[in-house]
């Protein structure tokens, strides 16, 4: 995943300048994918809190649950890294559209077992 | 075909039971004797009336005689079985003793408690009914009640090496897993509303970008986008309702339609960029 250059600037905090190159140099559509990857990594905390705070009953509900953040989010990366024009050189074989496909259908089947799981 | 003709023997054959002479008892007699008493005790056997309790010690001898006769005439007959029933009502327990009678219908009988036969019952506590019974061809067989019995007390059997093991096991105690507890509905209420937040998150930071979706409902990009939200719904329908087989057949035939209205969605947009570049 090819993610922003550190540009070479005097801000004293490296987050900030981390953020500030990120904005700058990622398109809107990456951010797009990148605001859904936030999304679900939060999600999943929540409900990892939640099992280990609370309680872990139903159990195949908190796997359910969790197993389709964690899944959604490995799909979501994988698409986001075969988008990026940056990385055209590592994904030759794979266009866009195809990796969107792949994403579209590895998306259905993970959530058919999701619902199975959650019963 | 086969009942009338084995009811009809039945009957001659109750009929000829009917018509058989019985048989009785001659001048029953008892006699008990025991080894420190000089007279043994010997008394006549009175049928049909109150039964007679007698009870034998360890060395005592009891004698029984009688003579087996026919009833109308009064001749002495030799039965062709003649047995000695000792029953322990209470514990069910019985012996049989076979007694030889003579052609005259003489017959004795002797009970030696020093030397017990083999015949004898396992005694307890518990009076033994002593029943004579007499069965014969040409008469119809006879049961006399003689009297009640009590033997001394017999050795219980030898226990067996494996006895123990042929008892009922302890019965089984299972402890299981504690019923899982529920937590506090405050609890999870809170929770979850609170793992929705996340979304909120999330479309603000999409309206923030606004993303620009020129072609969403241009006709060759909306059927894909429908196939792929028909998809979520039959899903969704699963979850609630459907049956594992009804989805997969649903499921198959919708994703042929997909696999189609997406070749052609990403064959457009594909080109679009392609252009565009």
């Amino acid at each position: 995943m090819a993610g922003p250059k550190t540009a070479p600037s005097a801000s004293p905090n490296a987050v900030q300048s981390l953020l500030k190159a990120y904005r700058e140099t990622t398109s809107s559509r990456l951010k797009l994918i990148d605001s859904f990857l936030l999304f679900l990594m939060l999600s999943g905390v929540i409900q990892f809190i939640y099992c280990i705070l609370v309680t872990n009953f139903p159990f195949n509900a908190f796997l359910a649950g969790f197993g389709s953040c964690v899944g959604q989010f490995v799909l979501t990366a994988s698409l986001r890294s075969q988008v990026n024009p940056a990385n055209r050189s590592e994904f030759k074989e794979v266009s866009p559209e195809r990796a969107f496909a792949d994403f579209a259908l590895g998306s259905i089947v993970l959530h058919f077992f999701v619902y199975n799981f959650l019963g | 075909m086969v009942r009338p003709i084995l009811s009809l023997t039945l009957a001659v054959l109750a009929a000829a039971e009917v018509y058989a002479s019985t048989l009785a008892l001659q001048t029953p007699r008892y006699s008990l004797k025991s080894p420190d008493a000089t007279e043994p005790r010997s008394e006549v056997l009175k049928l049909g009336q109150e039964t007679l309790d007698l009870t034998l010690g360890p060395s005592d001898t009891l004698k029984l005689t009688f003579q087996v006769i026919e009833e109308t005439e009064g001749k002495g007959v030799q039965p062709h079985q003649t047995f000695l029933r000792f029953y322990d009502e209470i514990s069910g327990e019985e012996g049989i003793q076979p007694v030889r009678v003579t052609a005259g219908g003489k017959a004795k009988f002797e009970l030696n408690m020093a030397r017990p036969p083999a015949s004898l019952p396992p005694t307890s506590t518990n009076p033994l009914k002593v029943t004579l019974l007499l069965g014969s061809f040409t008469h119809s067989p006879a049961k006399f009640e003689l009297f009640n019995l009590r033997l001394p007390e017999s050795q219980s059997p030898p226990q067996h090496s494996e006895e123990a093991s042929f008892h009922p096991l302890p019965e089984i105690v299972h402890t299981f897993r504690p019923e899982q507890r529920i937590p506090a509905p405050a609890a999870s209420a809170f929770f979850a509303a609170f793992v929705f937040w996340p979304w909120f998150v999330l479309l603000g930071l999409w309206s923030f970008l606004e993303p620009r979706i020129p072609h969403l409902f241009s006709p060759y990009i909306f059927p894909f986008i429908g196939t792929l939200g028909a998809f979520e719904v039959l899903l969704f329908w699963y979850w609630v309702d459907l049956k594992l087989g009804d989805v997969l057949l649903y499921g198959s035939v919708l994703g042929a339609v997909t696999a189609l209205a997406g070749k052609q969605a990403l064959a457009k947009t594909a080109e679009w960029r392609l252009g565009r570049k």
